[in-house]
């Protein structure tokens, strides 16, 4: 073959590929994982529809979780139309919305997912994705543990002792579903070797505590239930709260003591999951992506909302989703997908194949017997949910970072309270003006 | 047409140029570009210039100097220890090696694992619950260290790249030391030289320019370290470990500082190259 004729012959299928790109929905996936697998069977489903013409079937795509957000940024901001829908996340609306367009959702959107779910892919009032994965937290605990402890009135004095003498309070045990955080406190030391010698794990809970965004997400559930924000209805900061520091300084007051593990500087969500799984950990507030793993490794092992503070019970939340990129060159094709996509058709054919959908009212009562823990998932999200003021903004990412900075910076001992408190306070509004 | 030699080099060399042009001038050139812009990801093709700005917010940053400070702390310490290290092994291990070369294959190993790799291994292998290390630890002692703690977790990545990276430097030694003439020893020998004195006074100021080369080549990697430090903990509780190469890293991605991060990566640049250049001064003035 000469070289002239390979030139035409890839200018032709050059031609040919940029026109069936042009011909179809391609969807930017979360890779890897549960929600890839839903995210396929769904648009199976989707394209197998009469009514989709040939020129809108869905054609997914995906990379690798490396780094995944670092990457969708950069193919964002160079104004990529190699897809057309793309995954986003709540921390990270803010950032990505200059180049995404909101979206209209069906007409049933609001009652299959409720509006705390719908409000997690929202950013200046519009809505930009459709909420697939919810992720929020729960507090595993041994039961056995829990049970043996309720049940033996000298294991009960010496959990008395030890609130007395760490909390200045004297505590009984409790059932977890009806902990507040001091109970929760209580529970870890007691269970804590280095404090009670003759406890059966070697720590009472593990705090994932790396200098990582995510660990923030666990923590904030905490501070929240104190009444913490991250800024008030007039836009000023407020970080700087008894709220936040009560918090704060009880999360060191458990590490210096060792309640967690002297490594929980460096632990993430694996770390702490083998943490647990060892049988080692007593108690522990993780995301409920867990449950599977927890329960599989320690039979005993129950699922609770985050304990209770003074304001009230809250978990965290943050949804995964798909929206609108920008630059598509189908944008008619992609809205229409993603229209379908919050339909309760989609949202419980999507929860049957595996995702984490926060569904509610009707459309999780359908997948009760199948799926009990979106159950317990849309219970939680529905009536504990929050998202921080600015938690959407297009730096929200950033705020979260900075707190891990600073935030473990105190809790490892390396800086003050309030010097940690006084930086945060000025890179928020830095970030959040 | 005949060529001479010299436009004959020229041309067998042109695609060498170009391909180096192209993938390390352009990025070049674009973060000296945006070194002296204000940029952001909002704004990524329309940087504005604003002159030394991002280089005033650098230098006046405490994270920077942080991360300066961590750096050049690991860079000495780890340089210093692979050489050392790597001196002994290529000296100690001479006489073995001469009859069994197939140790060098198993003394590099640790080089051939990507630093990234690295970091993951150890973070499993150091891990309270899951690693054999503390497993075998609390087995053997009821107790055991805690490697990733925020107290212990410098040492532990010293450690970490002194270990992976301990066989460049007894790769260069070891060629090194065998290059040196056997007559020189020989004929210290039977001047009736000890071995401590031998290798003091004969066979160590041979390996000098060696000695030099590993060390400055050691120093400026372990100054720009990324990979094993950030799979393994990051950047550290309250920043601590992070390392000039994560600074710019979370600068440029996690905070979408393009410009500030581009200047910082032109400073980290510039301290590579003087140290490149003291080095090769001090060669130049030890020979």
């Amino acid at each position: 073959m000469t070289i002239s004729r390979m030139l035409i012959c890839s200018a032709a299928l050059s031609v040919l590929s940029a026109g069936a790109a042009q011909a179809e929905v391609t969807v930017l996936g979360w890779p890897g994982g549960p929600e890839e697998e839903a995210l396929r069977a769904v648009a199976e489903i989707y394209n197998a529809k009469s009514d989709v013409a040939e020129e809108d079937k869905v054609e997914l795509l995906f990379t690798s979780r490396d780094g995944f957000f670092d990457k969708l940024q950069v193919d964002l901001a160079a104004g990529s139309n190699a897809f057309d829908a793309n995954l986003i996340a709540t921390y990270s609306i803010g950032r990505y919305a200059p180049y995404m367009e909101p979206i209209t959702l069906s007409g049933e959107a609001s009652a299959v997912f409720g509006d705390t779910v719908l409000s997690t892919m929202q950013f200046d009032g519009a809505q930009y994705g459709v909420p697939t994965d919810l992720s929020l937290h729960f507090l595993y605990y041994r039961s056995d543990l829990i049970d043996a402890l309720m049940a033996d009135d000298a294991a009960k004095a010496r959990y008395g002792d030890i609130s007395e003498e760490y909390l200045g309070v004297r505590l009984e045990p409790k059932n977890p579903d009806e902990w507040t955080w001091q109970d929760f406190v209580a529970n870890a030391l007691y269970f804590s070797q280095s404090v009670n010698p003759d406890s059966p794990t070697r720590y009472g809970t593990v705090i994932q505590m790396k200098n990582l965004l995510f660990n923030m997400m666990v923590f904030h559930s905490w501070p929240r239930s104190f009444g913490a924000n991250w800024m008030d209805d007039a836009g000023n900061i407020t970080v700087d709260s008894e709220a936040y520091r009560n918090a704060l300084e009880t999360v060191k007051m458990l590490y210096d003591a060792g309640a967690t593990p002297a490594d929980s500087t460096s632990y993430e969500y694996a770390e702490a999951n083998a943490a647990y799984s060892a049988g080692q950990v007593a108690a522990m507030v993780q995301w409920n992506a867990a449950a599977g793993e927890l329960k599989g490794a320690q039979a005993e092992t129950k699922t609770v909302a985050p304990p209770t503070g003074p304001e009230a019970r809250f978990t965290h939340i943050h949804g995964l989703g798909l929206g609108l990129n920008a630059a598509a060159e189908n944008k008619d094709g992609a809205r229409a997908f993603l229209d379908w996509l919050s339909t309760e058709e989609a949202a419980l054919a999507y929860a049957r194949s595996g995702g984490a959908p926060g569904l509610a009212g009707e459309t999780v009562v359908k997948l009760a017997e199948e799926r009990p823990d979106l159950v317990q998932v849309g219970d939680y999200a529905s009536n504990y949910g929050f998202v921080m003021n600015g938690g959407t903004s297009e730096n929200a990412l950033s705020v979260y970072e900075a707190q891990a900075k600073e935030f473990t910076g105190y809790w490892a001992g390396t800086q003050s309270l309030d010097d940690a408190m006084s930086n945060i306070s000025a890179t928020m509004n830095e970030l959040l003006k | 047409m005949r060529l001479s030699s010299s436009q004959e080099n020229a041309v067998l060399a042109s695609p060498v140029v170009l391909f180096l042009l192209a993938l390390l001038g352009f990025p070049v050139v674009l973060s000296v570009v945006y070194g002296f812009s204000e940029a952001n990801f909002q704004a990524l093709m329309s940087p504005t210039f604003v002159g030394l700005e991002n280089f005033h917010l650098v230098l006046n940053d405490i994270g920077f100097w942080n991360a300066a400070w961590f750096s050049l702390r690991f860079a000495v310490i780890t340089a210093f220890l692979e050489c050392a290290l790597g001196l002994f092994l290529a000296v100690y291990l001479a006489p073995l090696i001469r009859n069994h070369g197939w140790m060098v294959a198993v003394l590099i190993i640790p080089m051939i694992v990507a630093p990234a790799m690295m970091g993951l291994m150890y973070r499993l292998v150091l891990h309270e619950f899951a690693g054999p290390i503390p497993f075998y630890f609390y087995q053997w002692f009821g107790w055991s260290p805690s490697f990733l703690s925020a107290k212990t977790v410098f040492q532990t990545i010293i450690v970490v790249e002194t270990l992976q990276w301990t066989p460049f430097a007894f790769l260069l030694f070891m060629a090194a030391y065998q290059a040196i003439p056997q007559e020189i020893r020989e004929a210290a020998s039977v001047d009736g030289t000890r071995p401590w004195r031998m290798f003091w006074k004969i066979e160590l100021p041979q390996m000098l320019p060696t000695l030099f080369v590993a060390g400055f080549i050691r120093f400026i990697d372990g100054f720009r370290v990324f990979d094993n430090i950030y799979t393994l903990v990051g950047a550290g509780p309250g920043g601590s470990t992070t390392s000039m190469s994560i600074y710019i890293y979370e600068t440029f991605l996690r905070r979408g500082e393009i410009g500030k991060a581009m200047a910082a990566a032109i400073l980290l640049f510039l301290v590579a190259f003087l140290v490149l250049a003291l080095g090769q001064y001090l060669m130049r003035r030890s020979q």
